[in-house]
């Protein structure tokens, strides 16, 4: 009888999840492509990104937009290394690779978004 | 003790999954538009998680301020980058139509009309990359005519 003996995740959970996040995705980057591009110009100057961050709800939609990103990519990513059965040795070791990789970057890109100051003048807190 | 023999034996006559002739099987492998549409939705996924680290990464002079910003985003808005940045925007239309035609398959008894689902999602993508095309050339456009 044959019996898979690596871990008792079934990986149900991450299934829903990477399909949620997906929909949520597709619903932010639909924002993010008539935000940023609706003219070639648009939001690409250092003043525009000012100018946006004064808005709080801008700055969360940011931070869950990166945070939903990593999530669904580093996910994604797992799955495939999934479909080649690994020992677990390796199997640990590209988890933690992963999870280092999505944790480092959302916080590099968090203390990005948080650089941005507020502005006096603006009162669109 | 018997029968167990008799079982084992058994198993040596499926055929398994080589893990060693992996690529070859793959390549062997008769492929419809399901498979294409898998196959496409891993390399456009990797090409998309590659680039949010980029993304991070280029936008990561927004703590230096102003000055050293806009020289970054200069740098972007060469020919070359706005054609590179063009057919990232075909990766992310193809991963996100085909990624709600997985929803719909998944969730919404899709799987008895994936195939249109799937040329569907290659023709809405299409006409979007050429109105992105046509947003985001349209000085260029304007030039031309």
């Amino acid at each position: 009888m044959y019996k898979y003996k690596a871990s008792k995740e079934t990986g149900s959970k991450s299934w829903v999840l990477q399909r949620i996040t997906g929909l949520a995705l597709v619903v932010l980057m639909i924002g993010h492509y008539i935000l940023m591009h609706y003219q070639p110009e648009s939001g690409h100057t250092y003043q525009a990104v000012l100018t946006r961050m004064q808005f709080s709800w801008y700055r969360i939609i940011d931070l869950t937009f990166i945070t939903l990103g990593m999530y669904h990519g580093l996910n994604g990513i797992w799955n495939i290394f999934r479909d080649y059965k690994l020992k677990p040795w390796a199997k640990i070791s590209v988890q933690s690779a992963l999870i280092i990789l999505g944790i480092a970057f959302t916080v590099w890109g968090f203390n990005i978004i948080f650089s941005i100051p507020y502005v006096g003048g603006f009162s669109a807190k | 003790m018997e029968k167990d023999t008799v079982k084992e034996n058994t198993y040596h006559n499926i055929k398994t999954f080589d893990q060693k002739g992996w690529i070859r099987e793959n390549l062997d492998y008769k492929k419809d538009s399901g498979s294409w549409a898998w196959i496409f939705h891993r390399i456009t996924g990797i090409a998309l998680i590659a680039y949010l680290f980029l993304h991070v990464y280029s936008l990561s002079p927004l703590t230096q301020g102003e000055v050293a910003f806009n020289n970054k985003m200069q740098s972007f808005s060469s020919p070359f980058f706005m054609l590179v940045e063009w057919f990232l925007f075909a990766f992310v239309l193809f991963h996100s139509l085909n990624g709600i035609r997985i929803v719909i398959v998944d969730w919404a008894d899709g799987a008895k009309y994936h195939k249109q689902l799937y040329t569907l999602s290659w023709i809405i993508g299409i006409i979007l990359f050429l109105a992105m095309g046509a947003i985001m050339f349209s000085h260029e456009i304007k030039n031309l005519f």
